[in-house]
């Protein structure tokens, strides 16, 4: 929920002090964009992968019909890209919007080998991310293949705890696949089993 | 008693918008030197200065959004503000009218300009104060003081030279209309020009004057332009303020809770769990419900 230096996230995950990665990222581009900016538009060639530092991405398609479709979101301390873009050099699906003002790692092939060749460990680490991204992608599949509205949201809240409040509900929604109208019904439908009037009774 | 002196007087900052409806000055947290602890218990202003809002069928303002931690105080002094919250309550704050909400444990909660202010447009200037409350009392039951103009305590100055709102706290041994947590001076203070006014509090209280209108001389020296902030030093007691041309301010003092502060969004607690909880217990519907 707080700014998450990539230099923070590296030296908590692997055995490296900051004054000896530090001459290794100084090399990375950073990147700070305004509310509303894209990263990544359609059609173009992904070229990095994007650490959130601070603020919030969100990774999204249109379909046929020109809806949205949000595929994931990147708070602080997340790794947002087009994967099949960068890697087999194809135009891209997706978009990739900052919804808040970001500070932007950008982490490129070159940038990667870098690290590897300073920090040996990171490679194992890198393996770990990739298979880390592959498993939230099969829960989610799961999940919208067979969870209840409720039980996404609830999977939602526990992976993005404090996003309800970054994004407009219809964000949301779209995130999870339901309409935002079934997105309220889940929301009211938790409060009239969590609120506890008793605690609350206080209006003039 | 010796002189509270001035600490430096701070210019608004730019303006940005919460929701579509309030265009605000940022003085606490986010002003030179006025961080949430350094003003404790006031833990964060905005200030909508003077701004004139076109005529909207659709009322402008801010959508539903939770609290918890701490109370809310919005002073009206231009344009009308209804709100609706989680209860189902809900009222119109309007000119000279300051609403008191302590969230406490938590509520949630919207704002917009009264419905058919908005169709009308026109100045719109409000004060929203964030008033931290003591960990013993951060999970207490939400309450309202919805407090209208003519029910505020008033103190006349001699000569015909203003009055003052007692909001809360006390001036002269007139007691403020709200009733408060830990212990807070709320004045609105309204000077005609030349008129003068002498103020005491310990020199504990974090105190602040936010010049709401016309120019101000405090303590006889420093001036204290609109639309900007005096922080006043924690080194005396006493304080005057003089109006170079009529005046409104609204004197802030508060004895610090000196509490540990963790502040993210709309939650101020005293420990990162305590946030996580909040987070946790909003997204669940612990704050109940409300209709966007």
């Amino acid at each position: 929920m707080k700014n998450l230096t990539f230099s923070t996230f590296l030296t908590s995950n692997l055995s490296i002090t900051p004054s000896d990665l530090d001459p290794v990222l100084s090399k990375a581009k950073s990147l700070e964009v305004r509310k509303d900016a894209f990263l990544l538009q359609e059609g173009e060639k992904c070229k990095y992968s994007f650490y959130v530092e601070k603020g919030l991405l969100r990774q999204y398609m249109l379909d046929a019909k020109g809806k949205e479709h949000i595929i994931s979101f990147g708070p602080e301390g997340w790794i947002i890209s087009d994967r099949e873009s960068v890697f087999f050099n194809q135009p891209s699906k997706f978009f990739i919007q900052a919804l808040e003002d970001c500070t932007i790692k950008l982490i490129d092939d070159s940038l990667v080998r870098l690290i590897s060749e300073k920090v040996p460990s990171f490679v194992d680490f890198n393996t770990r991310l990739l298979h880390n991204h592959i498993r939230a992608l099969q829960n989610r599949i799961i999940q919208l293949m067979s969870f209840t509205a409720e039980e996404r949201y609830l999977e939602f809240i526990a992976l993005y705890p404090d996003i309800m409040l970054r994004v407009p509900q219809t964000m949301v929604a779209s995130y999870l696949g339901i309409a935002p109208e079934s997105l309220s019904r889940v929301r009211k439908d938790l409060a009239n089993k969590n609120f506890n009037k008793k605690h609350t009774s206080y209006l003039t | 008693m010796t002189t509270k002196s001035v600490e430096l007087v701070a210019s608004p900052r730019e303006p940005h918008f919460v929701g579509d409806g309030f265009r605000v000055h940022n003085f606490i947290p986010s002003g030179f030197r006025l961080d949430m602890e350094r003003m404790d218990p006031f833990i964060m202003l905005d200030y909508n200065s003077k701004f004139k809002f076109a005529p909207s069928a659709r009322p402008k303002g801010v959508g539903v959004h939770p609290h918890r931690g701490f109370e809310t105080v919005t002073i009206a002094y231009q344009g009308k503000v209804e709100h609706h919250d989680s209860s189902g309550g809900g009222g119109v704050i309007s000119e000279g009218d300051v609403q008191w909400m302590t969230a406490a444990s938590g509520v949630l909660h919207k704002e917009f300009h009264e419905k058919e202010w908005s169709k009308e447009g026109g100045d719109f200037q409000m004060v929203q104060l964030w008033v931290n409350l003591p960990a013993k009392d951060k999970m207490s039951k939400p309450k309202y003081q919805a407090i209208e103009n003519a029910s505020i305590a008033k103190v006349p100055l001699v000569n015909k030279g203003g009055e003052i709102e007692v909001i809360a706290g006390e001036y002269k041994g007139v007691k403020g209309t709200a009733t408060t947590f830990t212990p807070i001076n709320m004045l609105n203070v309204k000077l005609n020009q030349g008129a003068k006014a002498e103020f005491e509090m310990p020199a504990s209280y974090n105190t602040g004057l936010l010049v709401i209108e016309g120019s101000i001389l405090v303590n006889g020296t420093t001036k204290g332009p609109t639309n900007h902030f005096v922080l006043m030093a924690n080194d005396g007691e006493q304080f005057t303020i003089e109006a170079t041309d009529d005046a409104i301010v609204l004197v802030l003092g508060g004895e610090p809770i000196n509490e540990p502060i963790a502040a993210h969004g709309p939650f101020v607690m005293n420990t990162r769990e305590e946030i996580v909880q909040a987070f946790e217990d909003f997204n669940k519907g612990k704050f109940g419900f409300l209709e966007d």
